[in-house]
């Protein structure tokens, strides 16, 4: 019979055995690939899973390394508050080019980080800069705060910034930019 | 915070409402599935349906009753919205990370509505920008530039020197003096020329007079600069005091959230370093300022009516000046704040590693470390040293390129004295005021960067000081002797409001009873004592003391009656004596002796070769983990609180350690309401009731024995925890 994981998490009670269950299942690494992982969607915007036996109705897709390796290491978890990894895609190849699929629209729904292609204006004002800026997904005017850690260098030529309401915007090469940008960023590098 | 966008007529249209159908919440969709930016989508439930707008087309209608709830899922950088129930979770659309706050609440207001009520969620958390202009809310309800308050630098600083205003009125007087001084002394000058030195007759008498003038008055002229750059220098020490304290006060008052978003190095640069440049901006800047403005006026007035020409070509080259200045401003304040942000970054990571200095060692990662430090501090340096080159070159040149003004002066007011339409002493007297004139307008020259950084720090001071702290007292609030009840009623609260961390909770504890709170790392038990403390304030429901609301309760009142022992607790560096006392400075030293005793800290302080006096190092860290411990616990004794906190107290200590701290915790704890939080279980036996948390709500409440009985999370805990020990006796 195969088990049904839609009420995970429910009525959980803590005993050794289950706890060194659960330990073991942690560390161990589970490839999920066509072989043994049917993917579908749910046809109400989300990804259902079966592995083997395993049922899941919804599952969440998440990049483990999005900065690094945006297109590798996906793991596959449960969608609830533990957030259980199911198993993991090590790559695209691994899945048929319709289960990519599926597997991307899952990412797009979960990241939204825009990449910032023109920066137009910055204005300081009493600690806060104003961008306004040309993302890959349309024009766009943000707030951050001039303190704190609202940018982070992920690299020595590429930025995170996170605005005051937590969007965050990349900049994937600040060499890409022309001298006017840079200089209008000068603060922020 | 809005949850009811207004919607345009053709989008009502679309919505269709029923005769008596109510518009609730209205939000927000601004990103489509593939992630574009939308204006026109929004999210609308009525007392009876969900409906879905997208760009001008219903796209989905949905009755409240079919579906068990509505929930807001944060992602990265975004948030979904779904429908659960019939099985199924049903995705209605996506929102950028600016409505995640505002989705949060629907869930609760879809609750009250599938319950037949009619009440309204309301936010009191407030917008991050304001919604008319745009601007960032510095924490505050109101933009203040949109509710018309005064914000503007000038109106700042006028504040600050409001309240030295005799100080100033002195500064003001000797400034006119040295006015009146400098003035005078070229005319002197001109009377000694033409008056004496060419005149027929030789009057030595009236030569000696002259001089002694002349004498008088660079006397004088020096006293009253003297005076002057004091008494401003001491202004702008107060100045600068008022500030740090102010700052000081205010990141004490503000929420811990404040100051976790930002670091320390960047808040103790605001207190250190952007108040003395107050100071000296007073000093060197300030004391000098009107003088040299009135001077200038005056000198330039009087070169016009002595000769308009010659004063027309002295002045020709000082637009020039005043166009660079300006040309240059921003270019300037973008240098100031640039410093500013390296040097914020330096002392930042400076911090860093010295606090984390063992972890550095440990890992042999010296290397590393200062390879990290250099880094910074040369960014620092080299932003440094260009902006001194860039300072050492700009002002001589613009000082030399006015100085040319004085060789055209000399030229054509020498001819026009060899062609007899100008006295020497007249001549004398002109390049002198022309020469004044250029050092005021170099000096003036100067101006935008000493103003720049003024402004620069003001507005990172102003950035502090406008912050308002998000628990404070309410109008109305008093102080309350605790009894020592206490009673949380739906409760809710989650460090960002869109993610839970407790979930109405629900509990009212009796004065004097001791309370266990159980569960997983990160359910929400220390979360809970935050609360408790007031730290933090609930997002929904209440907390009661005695039958008060908390936020009726004067803060500062009810900290005081609130006592805290930590799995690590601060010690300030100082003495033994002094920690203690810190709790209760007024206790004699027989209170301090007896608290020491209670908590047994006292014989190992009298093990010590200086005894109470013994200095505790930083953070306290020449003592062991246990004699901190104990210490904290004689601080908490003495303290006297009617509330008690005790979070993983016992935590970390050897045996003999733990057993003394829990003799000692056990005479703390008598008669005081107490939350006790451990993961040791054995530690939590004889607690009045456990609580335990589990999913971010109140799982199970009991006695130990109960609990036992009951056979559910606690009993499972429990059994879990015994079975470890087993093992590990076995091994």
């Amino acid at each position: 019979m195969a088990m049904d994981h839609n009420k995970e998490g429910e009525g959980r009670e803590f005993t050794l055995s289950q706890m060194e269950e659960e330990t073991e299942e942690m560390l161990r690494i589970r490839y999920l690939n066509r072989g043994n992982a049917e993917f579908q969607r749910t046809g109400t915007g989300f990804l259902s899973l079966k592995v083997g036996e395993e049922r899941y109705p919804r599952v969440q897709v998440v990049r483990m390394f999005p900065f690094t390796d945006k297109d590798g290491f996906l793991s596959i978890r449960t969608p609830d508050e533990r957030s259980r990894e199911i198993g993991i895609i090590e790559k695209w190849g691994d899945f048929d080019e319709e289960t990519c699929q599926m597997l991307r629209e899952q990412l797009s729904l979960r990241y939204f980080t825009p990449v910032i292609t023109k920066v137009l204006n910055i204005k300081d004002e009493y600690g806060y800069a104003y961008f306004d800026v040309v993302t890959n997904f349309g024009a766009c005017r943000f707030t951050i705060q001039m303190g704190g850690n609202a940018v982070v260098h992920l690299t020595d030529t590429r930025i995170l910034i996170y605005d005051i309401d937590e969007n965050r915007f990349e900049i994937p090469d600040i060499g890409a930019l022309t001298p006017g940008e840079r200089r209008k960023l000068d603060l922020f590098l | 915070m809005i949850l009811q966008y207004e919607l345009t007529e053709e989008n009502r249209r679309l919505c269709a409402l029923a005769p008596g159908e109510e518009i609730y919440y209205c939000l927000p969709l601004d990103l489509d599935l593939e992630g574009r930016y939308r204006k026109n989508s929004f999210l609308v439930m009525t007392d009876r349906r969900i409906l879905v707008l997208e760009e001008g087309v219903l796209t989905g209608e949905y009755l409240i009753g079919d579906w068990d709830a509505i929930r807001s899922e944060p992602q990265i950088g975004c948030g979904i919205v779904y429908l659960e129930g019939q099985g199924r979770q049903l995705l209605l659309g996506r929102y950028s990370a600016r409505h995640l706050t505002r989705f949060s609440y629907l869930r609760r207001g879809m609750e009250i509505l599938k319950q037949g009520r009619r009440d309204r969620v309301v936010s009191g958390e407030y917008e991050r920008s304001c919604p008319k202009c745009g601007r960032a809310l510095p924490g505050t309800r109101e933009c203040p530039r949109c509710a018309g308050k005064k914000e503007g630098i000038l109106p700042t600083f006028l504040g600050m020197l409001r309240p030295h205003r005799a100080r100033l009125a002195v500064i003001l007087l000797l400034m006119l003096a040295a006015t009146f001084v400098t003035l005078a002394n070229p005319a002197i000058q001109r009377h000694l020329v033409d008056d004496v030195l060419t005149a027929p007759e030789k009057d030595y008498g009236k030569a000696y007079l002259c001089i002694f003038f002349m004498l008088v008055m660079s006397v004088g002229i020096t006293a009253v600069n003297v005076g002057k750059s004091y008494l401003c220098a001491r202004l702008g020490s107060y100045i600068s005091q008022d500030q740090r304290q102010k700052l000081f006060d205010r990141i004490q008052l503000l929420s811990l959230s404040f100051i976790n978003e930002r670091s320390p190095g960047e808040l103790m640069n605001r207190i250190v370093q952007d108040t003395a440049r107050i100071k000296d901006f007073m000093a060197d800047v300030f004391c000098n300022m009107f003088t040299v403005v009135i001077l200038f006026v005056c000198v330039t007035a009087y070169m016009l009516v002595l000769d308009w020409q010659l004063a027309l070509i002295a002045l020709a080259f000082a637009p020039f000046s005043v166009f660079l200045s300006i040309a240059w401003r921003k270019n300037i304040r973008k240098r100031f704040h640039l410093q500013g942000i390296k040097s914020d970054k330096m002392n930042s990571s400076l911090q860093d590693v010295i606090s984390g200095m063992a972890v550095v060692k440990t890992y042999g990662q010296e290397g590393r470390e200062a390879a990290h430090f250099d880094g910074t501090a040369e960014d620092f340096s080299r932003i440094q040293r260009g902006n001194e080159t860039f300072f050492a070159l700009f002002y001589p040149i613009l000082t030399f390129l006015l100085g040319t003004g004085t060789y055209l002066v000399t030229f054509f007011g020498g001819s026009r004295t060899l062609e007899g339409g100008m006295t020497p002493g007249e001549l004398l007297q002109f390049v002198s005021y022309a020469s004044l004139m250029y050092s005021y307008v170099g000096w003036l020259s100067n101006m935008p960067r000493a103003l720049m950084n003024l402004v620069t720090s003001l507005e990172r001071i102003g950035d502090v000081l406008t912050q308002e702290p998000r628990i404070r007292d309410l109008p109305g609030a008093k102080p309350h002797p605790i009894r020592g009840e206490i009673c949380f009623r739906h409760a809710s609260f989650g460090y960002k409001s869109y993610q839970p961390v407790l979930e109405d909770i629900n509990l009212t504890v009796k004065p004097g009873e001791m309370i266990g709170l159980v569960g997983a790392s990160g359910t929400g038990k220390s979360t809970m004592i935050n609360l408790i403390m007031h730290l933090y304030e609930v997002d929904d429901g209440e907390i009661l003391v005695d039958g008060v609301d908390i936020r009726q309760i004067r803060l500062e009142d009810y900290h005081r009656q609130i006592g805290v022992v930590l799995q690590e607790n601060f010690l300030f560096a100082g003495t033994i004596l002094n920690n203690i006392r810190f709790a209760r400075p007024q206790a004699s030293t027989e209170e301090i002796i007896r608290a020491a005793k209670m908590a047994n800290a006292h014989d190992f302080i009298c093990r010590t070769p200086d005894g109470y006096n013994t200095y505790v190092g930083e953070h306290g860290y020449n003592l062991s983990g246990g004699e901190r411990q104990r210490i904290a616990i004689a601080r908490a004794i003495l303290h006297d609180p009617r509330l008690l906190i005790l979070d993983e107290a016992t935590a970390s200590l050897d045996t003999e350690s733990e057993f003394l701290i829990q003799k000692a915790l056990g005479r703390l704890t008598a008669g005081r309401t107490t939350f006790a939080i451990a993961h040791r279980l054995s530690t939590l036996k004889d607690a009045d009731r456990l609580v335990v948390i589990d999913g971010h709500r109140i799982a199970e409440v009991g006695t130990h024995e109960e609990l036992l009985a009951k056979k559910g999370i606690y009993y499972g805990l429990v059994q879990a925890q015994l079975q470890m020990q087993g093992k590990k006796q076995e091994q």
